[in-house]
């Protein structure tokens, strides 16, 4: 049996970042996984995902080449290769977090965790059972894919993100079912790598939740590299002759049919949390399932904490792993909480979407009288440079005060600009801080001091609306 | 079972103090009553011991952490039942279980305006920041406003931006540093300003020959020594002091603004202004009229000892009368002391020297020195001051008349 402050069910992102921030802190703590370390963002998503879009994108850029003056023949992506790439990525990364674990001295156990008590929980490992006794409990064995009634996943023709990640070549006709932040990820990438793509989305728009104007960027380009993409529709019926599938989608037009080679669901996920005994521990969740818990990452069980995507949504691995941090600070008896005002959103789609804060519809709702200013990529130097003039940074500000209260970027290394409007808004700053603040050039970030400038009624680089 | 360890109320008018100095660690077994932490207040530094026998699970307040009275700054576990989680065992409220909804929401601009630092430090010091007003632009609480609040003092213009000057943030090197002004440093320099605020002062300045009391205190030593005390002169000048103060009853009072009245004391509470690493602090002789010099030495002995070590107690350090400042050790000639409000008057004592004296037409050397008094015009004129300060030098002068009440 094994003695522990803290037992933590799950290493992805909010776990092994909680297992380090608790170990740093001294509590005894073991770390029980059942797959490899890193969960679903190292090893399924995030980042075996953003490899395959490097090389997408880099392929897709050598295509038009010649436009750049780039010679550039016989360019053609190599699968076998590009996997190999792709594992060392995540290898090397899981391996950094087992050191990192073990240099804090922190215990992993992997195998299957049953939780049989708030201070008791059986792993399954390949040496047999093992006990795990502790006083603080972490629960953090995320989500996992859902699919839809006869739409299946067999992982062979009906495809997840996991499968999608693995795949030995581009399928020729990619069917992406349901059109979230997953679906366009995959869509943009397999495009790129030479599928003919069809989306179904459920929703009136791709990205639900998103602006419109956003989206729009996005679906455009999509449509102009000839994907279909079919809003309000959903799949009726999936006929499997060999490797490929005859599909009936029905859409507002009518029913049609789809011949394709590969499905890749991503209609969203559930929370994982079968063997977690909650309705035994006494442990709250929302109709959903997902664990309820207050700011401090307790659930309604004293000494049962949860954190990361199993509390819900957003599903995001930066969230998770900050509620990690809390839950370990809590337990060492700190005072932390989830604080933040806002949790940054990516998608890696083509041009990439980002945002923070309040949407201009959610500001309006919050009772904001709101300022809306809008900076386009084609009136940026750097984005011209790059051959990337797609998009637009958006600001929305308070109008009374200049508060900046969200930004949205379609665009490129929207990703990446986010974060300096996340600290700008935590900071409390307004679109005059932005403004008056030197932003290097020719860069990308410069497009959001453009649209804070024109917020702040002073525009250089566009005339005044 | 766990104890959570508050700080405890420790004297009037006391809200809030620094920790000092942890005297244990988490993991170490503790005593009931052994000296646990030491806590800077503003007003002296006391010594809080245990309260209870176990080992300590947490320190809830660093060292450098200003801690408000009730605040629970450390955990211990008694063992006197089960394990228990290290956290504070608070269940969570369902009422408080957030929708995820919640969570990623701006907040609204009439919410609060901190950055993320400032609403840890909140949480740390168990602030509601929703109740702070904020002393930045747009109502933004800064790091001030949150310890201000915590400290239960009325919103306002922070003393602390009395501070130096933040350095920029471009440039080389450190040439300036931020000492946060805090604890004994900070009161010493509220109430100096308040008090040249609050009244008038004057100061009067007089030579007195200590020639005799030189060979009185002599005189004395060899006695005072057997009774283990040092023996200086302030206990002398102590005891010319009190024939006066009686005399001049003004000069050992306090103004009542608030009834105005004028509240003449008739007792006779001297404190003594002692240097210590903190800073100034004026340790209190009780009732000066009623003890012999070797009482008087043997206490400002112990006094002095307990201010540098940062170990006064509340009771030690409130509730003077008057008070002496000594800086004749260090030198200068003479000095403007700075009313210890709400007395009206402070002695000071300067360096005794050998200096030429015309006496009956003829130069001698003497040992003189400078009696500096400052005084609340307020509440005394020059004349009376001036007069007081005579019967004091007088009787220093006078051998004979000195003896009559040091014993």
């Amino acid at each position: 049996m094994i003695e522990a402050d803290v037992a933590i069910v799950g290493g992805g992102p909010g776990g092994y970042v909680c297992g380090i921030r608790a170990a740093q802190l001294g509590l005894s703590t073991v770390l029980i996984e059942a797959d490899r370390l890193g969960g679903e963002c190292v090893n399924y998503g995030c980042i075996p995902s953003k490899s395959l879009i490097t090389v997408s994108k880099l392929a897709d850029k050598v295509k038009e080449a010649e436009k750049y003056g780039l010679k550039a023949s016989g360019v053609s992506v190599d699968f076998v290769q590009l996997q190999k790439w792709k594992g060392e990525v995540i290898s090397r990364l899981v391996s950094g977090i087992e050191l990192l674990l073990k240099g804090y001295h922190a215990t992993i156990l992997k195998g299957e965790a049953e939780v049989v008590s708030k201070d008791r929980v059986i792993v399954t490992t390949d040496q047999g059972r093992e006990e795990v006794s502790c006083k603080n409990l972490v629960l953090a064995t995320g989500t996992r894919t859902s699919s839809l009634p006869g739409l299946e996943i067999d992982g062979d023709l009906v495809i997840s993100s996991k499968e999608g990640l693995d795949l030995k070549n581009a399928p020729k006709r990619l069917m992406v079912v349901g059109g979230g932040a997953i679906g366009l990820e995959f869509a943009s990438m397999f495009q790129k790598l030479g599928s003919t793509i069809t989306i179904v989305e459920i929703m009136e728009q791709l990205l639900p939740g998103s602006d419109l104007d956003l989206v729009r960027v996005v679906h455009r380009k999509l449509e102009g590299h000839g994907a279909k993409i079919y809003l309000k529709s959903k799949v009726l019926r999936v006929d499997k002759k060999g490797s490929e599938a005859a599909v009936e989608v029905e859409t507002p037009d009518g029913k049609i049919k789809v011949e394709v080679d590969k499905i890749l669901v991503s209609v969203g996920r559930k929370p994982r949390t079968e063997k977690l005994n909650l309705p035994t521990l006494g442990v709250q969740t929302d109709p959903r399932g997902y664990i309820m818990t207050d700011s401090r990452m307790q659930t309604s069980v004293p000494g049962i904490y949860a954190i990361g995507d199993v509390r819900g949504p957003p599903l995001l691995a930066h969230k998770a792993s900050k509620e990690g941090i809390v839950a370990a600070e809590v337990m060492a008896g700190m005072p932390s909480a989830a604080d933040w005002k806002v949790i940054p959103e990516a998608v890696f789609c083509d041009p990439e979407v980002a945002s923070v804060g309040l949407t201009e519809a959610k500001a309006v709702e919050a009772g904001f009288k709101v300022k809306r200013n809008r900076f386009q990529f084609a009136a940026l130097g750097r984005a011209l440079a790059a051959g990337e003039p797609e998009g637009f940074v958006k600001v929305i500000s308070n109008e009374a005060d200049g508060l900046v209260l969200g930004v949205q970027i379609v665009g490129p290394e929207a990703s990446d600009l986010i974060s300096e409007v996340a600290l700008a808004i935590e900071m409390g700053a307004t679109v005059d801080d932005i403004a008056l603040t030197i932003h290097p050039h020719p860069t990308f970030p410069e497009a959001i001091m453009e649209a804070a400038e024109s917020a702040a009624g002073r525009p250089i680089h566009q005339l005044k609306s | 079972m766990t104890y959570q360890f508050k700080l405890p109320d420790i004297g009037e008018g006391v809200a809030e103090g620094e920790i000092l100095k942890w005297m244990a660690n988490v993991g170490d077994q503790i005593k009931e009553d052994q000296p646990l932490v030491e806590i800077m207040t503003d007003k002296v530094n006391v010594q809080i011991p245990a309260p209870r026998t176990g080992k300590v699970l947490q320190i809830l307040a660093k060292e450098g952490d200003v801690a408000k009275v009730g605040q629970i700054i450390m955990v211990i576990d008694d063992g006197s039942g089960g394990a228990q989680p290290p956290a504070e065992p608070t269940p969570p409220e369902p009422a408080q279980v957030p929708s995820s909804a919640q969570l990623h929401q701006a907040a609204p601009a009439q919410s609060v305006l901190a950055t993320p630092a400032t609403r840890r430090l909140a949480r740390e010091l168990g602030v509601d920041l929703s109740l702070v007003k904020g002393s930045g632009t747009q109502g933004r609480i800064t790091d001030e406003d949150v310890k201000r609040f915590a400290s239960g003092s009325p919103v306002g213009p922070s003393t602390e931006t009395m501070q130096a000057p933040r350095p920029s943030i471009h440039g080389a090197g450190p040439r300036e540093e931020l000492v946060p002004l805090r604890g004994v440093r900070k009161t010493i320099s509220e109430r100096m300003l308040k008090s040249l605020q609050t009244t008038a002062q004057v100061t009067h300045v007089d030579e007195a020959d200590m020639t005799e009391l030189v060979l009185l205190r002599e005189a004395f030593k060899g006695s005072a020594e057997k009774r283990g005390v040092h023996l200086t002169f302030i206990p002398f000048i102590i005891k010319a002091l009190v024939p006066a103060l009686k005399e001049f009853p003004y000069v050992n009072s306090s103004l009542d603004e608030q009834s105005g009245n004028i509240v003449l004391k008739m007792y006779y509470n001297i404190g003594i202004a002692t240097d210590t690493e903190q800073g100034l602090v004026v340790p209190v002789v009780r009732d000066v009229d009623r003890k012999d010099i070797f009482e008087l030495a043997g206490e400002i002995e112990t006094l002095a000892d307990k201010a540098r070590k940062a170990q006064l107690t509340l009771d030690e350090v409130r509730g003077g009368t008057f008070t002496i400042t000594n800086v004749g050790a260090i030198g200068g000639l003479f000095a403007t002391p700075i009313v210890n409000a709400p007395e009206v008057a402070i002695l000071g004592l300067h360096k005794i020297a050998k200096r030429p004296v015309v006496r009956d037409n003829k130069v001698e050397i003497r040992d003189t020195t400078c009696f500096s008094l400052s005084f609340d015009h307020r509440v005394i004129d020059g004349a009376y001051a001036a007069r007081f300060m005579s019967r004091v030098i007088e009787t220093v002068q006078d051998t004979k008349k000195l003896l009559s009440e040091v014993l």
